[in-house]
């Protein structure tokens, strides 16, 4: 979850308002009784800063964050009686960040423990968004084990994807707090959001800036780029093209006679309102799912998260066993019955 | 023969073939109820399994893809004001403006034609009409009527290019960029907001209504004349409300000048400037778009706050405008009185007349063309509407067409997406509307403009029927790890029961024979 409430923070700081961004959490860490920090989520073991705090605005929670309501969400197919703050209003003038986080496997990202979404349901996704010019540019981070297969199978122009591990390679936790017992935040996360810190709304610094940033010894994976369906060089594309809400202000004169002097203030398209952000569900342990949609928010994932991550290694240890105690034990039946006669 | 009683005595158990349950017709029974089953339950089976996808009318949509709507217009030189020289004249600006419209992407579909007439000025002509009579000065008039005084109406260079920017407005990116997107539907939210409450310079109500109505009606651009006149175009609904804290989220600039401490905006500041974090600017009761005009009373400490340019100079501007969301306007109350917390009317007026401007920037209002003026008070004349007009139609036009092309090549393109009879109605409906709108663009551009948001929302509303989610990615090998475990073992012992039965039969009807 700190991972999705950490970016949610993030985007919300580089000035993209709450109705811009859909936030989905699975999971409800915040207010859970294991939780001994009640209403509260801190990705550092420290409790420096409290993700959850004031002001969180969370559009689908618990039960909500299905894999249906993710397409449904991304498509714009929604039923009619879902409010404007569920839907991703975005145009051809929108820019939009997708994150994601939870647990992952080849292609796929398990959404509450009982399902998944795979590669090629969220690319067939961003076609049909791209079919209705439901955006102008799309920057997709994924943060699960083996994320980078995630994004492998998108085909329709104008994505950005990043995700934090190759195939058959982990994504592991940063920090564990050992007051709630868990693991609080993934290190891909913790090291792009600490990149981010030292972005502000009208810094211009680019995606080229951040993917130099990615150090495979300290995230412990290697984190990847696919560029190919983006149009514009990375150096050129900015950080705040995604994450920032800013806009071109025109000094607007107010009556009809008045010289017509438009001042543009800066070169980034994103208008407030229009431009969005969605960042992506984040998968808690719980799968938790956040996205956003102008700007983006996060979800409690982190906590199961990290805990599922901690045990992958040991699991692949525990699968060989069982494996090799399960074949012996066949071929000692097979070997008795044979014999018994 | 004599074999099996004594075995039946020894064991204490029946022959197997002897029990009820165990004889051939029984057996084969069960058998044949199990199979009747399946085969009934088949076509069941197949038919919920299947995926409902009704064929959609892509001959049709295809065929429309290609049509663009053709706008008549009919420029109607006055034979009096011209004199002799009318024709020729009206030879030269035809092919001016119709080399004008050739090279501009958004007006190609624009087929003028210039003629004389020799009541130009009538003004009772059909909506495509439009009249150039001779004047004093050149300026716009009621109806579609053009003045030009005698200097433009030397050269037909010079009147062509009035003409053309008149009825074709060049659209820069940066206009495009401000131009909110087309919908049926816009909510207007007006907010009165003061950074801080708890001063002196404390605004708690404004009349907004009379402001609205522009009751001093000598200052021309006023709000309600233009909503009333965009009115064709959307309906509004307004919302207004005044809040009481509203902090900024950065640090205006401080500096002084000629003794006087004066706060400053640079144009960093101003894409920053909404708060959108903490300040809340419009319900969200619906789903319609929002422009929002706000009117920003800064705390004594930051009075007066003015805007800068690129070079940090203050400009006399105190109103800016952010693309697609609405416009700002900074009050400064250091000139009145200070304790003042009603604005009147009157008050009002500087700042409405912003906002109406800024409002038809936002909605994509052409400008007037340099030089010429408008003769009414009405901010918007009917060249201006009309231009509009055409643009949105055909913005509609495009835009119905493409998505209707965008469905059709999904539901190709996807193969598990369901297509049901809903979506097929409104594609049906939306082409219907689509072809209304071609045929009525002949005769008046706001019919042709309903007709095209018609067939826009009924484009959109069968793109995004909720009906329309394709099933989730389910690869092959998913199915047979699914169906494998199931079928096959509820599948092998009725295919080999039945193999059985089969070939036990077979022998019992060779014993027959034979026997």
């Amino acid at each position: 979850m700190a991972n999705a409430l950490g970016m949610y923070r993030t985007v919300k700081r580089l000035g993209i308002p709450d109705s811009n961004i859909i936030l989905m959490l699975a999971d409800d860490v915040a207010c859970n009784t294991r939780n001994k920090f009640a209403g509260s989520v801190y990705a550092k073991a420290g409790r420096h800063m409290d993700l959850y705090g004031e002001n969180i605005e969370v559009d689908y929670r618990g039960y909500e964050v299905t894999v249906e309501n993710f397409i449904r969400l991304l498509t714009g197919r929604v039923d009619p009686s879902v409010p404007r703050s569920k839907r991703l209003l975005t145009d051809d003038r929108s820019n939009i960040f997708v994150y994601m986080t939870g647990h992952g496997g080849n292609e796929f990202l398990k959404f509450q423990d009982n399902e998944e979404i795979s590669a090629f349901d969220i690319a067939d996704a961003f076609e049909q968004m791209w079919q209705k010019k439901r955006y102008n540019e799309i920057f997709f981070m994924i943060d699960t084990c083996q994320a980078n297969t995630m994004y492998s199978q998108f085909y329709s122009p104008n994505i950005l994807a990043t995700g934090s591990s190759e195939i058959e390679e982990n994504s592991y936790s940063h920090e564990n707090d050992n007051d709630i017992g868990v693991s609080v935040i993934d290190s891909y996360t913790h090291f792009v959001l600490e990149f981010m810190e030292g972005i502000n709304k009208t810094s211009q610094v680019s995606m080229q800036d951040l993917f130099s940033s990615y150090d495979p010894v300290a995230i412990r994976s290697h984190a990847g780029v696919r560029s190919d369906l983006f149009q514009r060089p990375l150096d050129k594309a900015l950080i705040t093209d995604f994450f920032g809400g800013v806009t071109q202000a025109e000094v607007f004169p107010p009556a009809q006679e008045d010289i017509q002097t438009t001042l543009s203030v800066a070169e980034e398209m994103q208008e407030p309102e229009t431009s969005q952000h969605v960042p992506g569900p984040q998968v808690d342990d719980y799968s938790t799912l956040e996205y956003h949609v102008p700007g983006n928010a996060p979800p409690n994932a982190t906590y199961t998260l990290l805990s599922g991550k901690e045990s992958e290694a040991r699991d692949t240890q525990w699968k060989e066993v069982r494996k090799w105690t399960s074949v012996l034990l066949i071929a000692s039946l097979v070997t008795w019955v044979s014999f018994a006669r | 023969m004599d074999h099996p009683a004594p075995t039946t005595a020894n064991h204490g158990l029946k022959e197997p073939q002897k029990l009820c349950f165990e004889t051939a017709r029984t057996r084969r029974l069960v058998l044949g109820s199990y199979w009747t089953i399946i085969i009934l339950a088949f076509p069941f089976w197949w038919n919920l399994t299947s995926i409902e996808r009704i064929a959609l009318p892509s001959y049709r949509v295809r065929a429309q893809l290609d049509r663009k709507p053709v706008f008549p217009v009919n420029v109607q030189l006055d034979a009096s004001s011209f004199q002799g020289s009318a024709p020729t004249f009206g030879r030269a600006l035809h092919e001016i403006l119709a080399q004008t419209t050739q090279a501009s992407p958004t007006w190609r579909d624009l087929d003028i034609q210039v003629g004389v007439s020799e009541h130009a000025g009538d003004q009772s002509e059909g909506p495509n009409v439009y009249s150039v009579v001779l004047g004093n000065h050149t300026a716009v008039r009621h109806p579609r009527q053009l003045v030009v005084s005698q200097e433009d109406a030397l050269s037909a260079l010079r009147l062509g290019s009035i003409l053309s920017r008149l009825l074709a407005p060049e659209i820069t990116s940066m206009q495009a960029q401000r131009i909110a997107q087309y919908t049926k539907r816009y909510r207007l939210a007006f907010t009165l907001l003061n950074e801080n409450a708890a001063s002196p310079h404390l605004v708690n109500s404004w009349d907004i209504q009379a402001a609205f109505a522009g009751k001093f009606s000598r200052f021309i651009y006023h709000m309600f004349p233009i909503i009333s006149r965009l009115n064709l175009l959307h309906n509004f609904t307004i919302e207004s409300q005044v809040q009481y804290h509203a902090p900024l989220a950065f640090e205006p600039l401080q500096f002084v000048v000629a003794n006087n401490t004066l706060h400053g905006l640079t144009p960093e500041d101003l894409t920053v400037f909404i708060n959108s974090a903490e300040w809340t600017l419009s319900s969200s009761v619906s789903n319609d778009p929002v422009l929002h005009f706000v009117l920003f009373v800064p705390s004594p400490a930051l009075q007066p706050l003015h805007i800068l340019d690129a070079h940090g100079l203050p400009t006399s501007q105190n109103a800016f405008l952010l693309p697609q969301w609405g416009g700002i306007f900074i009050l400064n109350r250091h000139a009145r009185a200070e304790t003042m917390t009603h604005l009147t009317a009157a008050d009002l007026v500087p700042v409405f007349s912003a906002f109406a401007n800024q409002l038809s920037a936002l909605l994509g209002v052409p400008p007037l063309p340099d030089g010429v003026k408008s003769e009414e008070s009405s901010l918007l004349s009917d060249w201006q509407l009309d231009a509009l007009l055409r643009y949105r139609t055909s913005e509609n036009i495009l835009g119905s067409q493409q998505t209707l092309y965008s469905i059709i090549k999904l539901v190709d393109q996807i193969e598990n997406m369901p297509v049901d009879q809903t979506v097929r109605g409104d594609v049906h409906d939306a082409l219907t509307a689509l072809g209304e709108a071609h045929r009525s663009a002949v005769g008046s551009p706001a019919t042709a403009l309903q007709w095209s948001s018609e067939a826009l929302s009924l484009a959109s509303h069968a793109f995004f029927n909720p009906g329309m989610l394709a099933l989730l990615y389910f690869p092959a090998e998913h199915k047979y790890a699914v169906y494998t475990p199931l079928f096959a073992s509820v599948s092998v012992p009725l295919i080999v029961a039945l193999g059985r039965e089969v070939y036990g039969w077979r022998r019992e009807r060779r014993v027959v024979r034979s026997g």
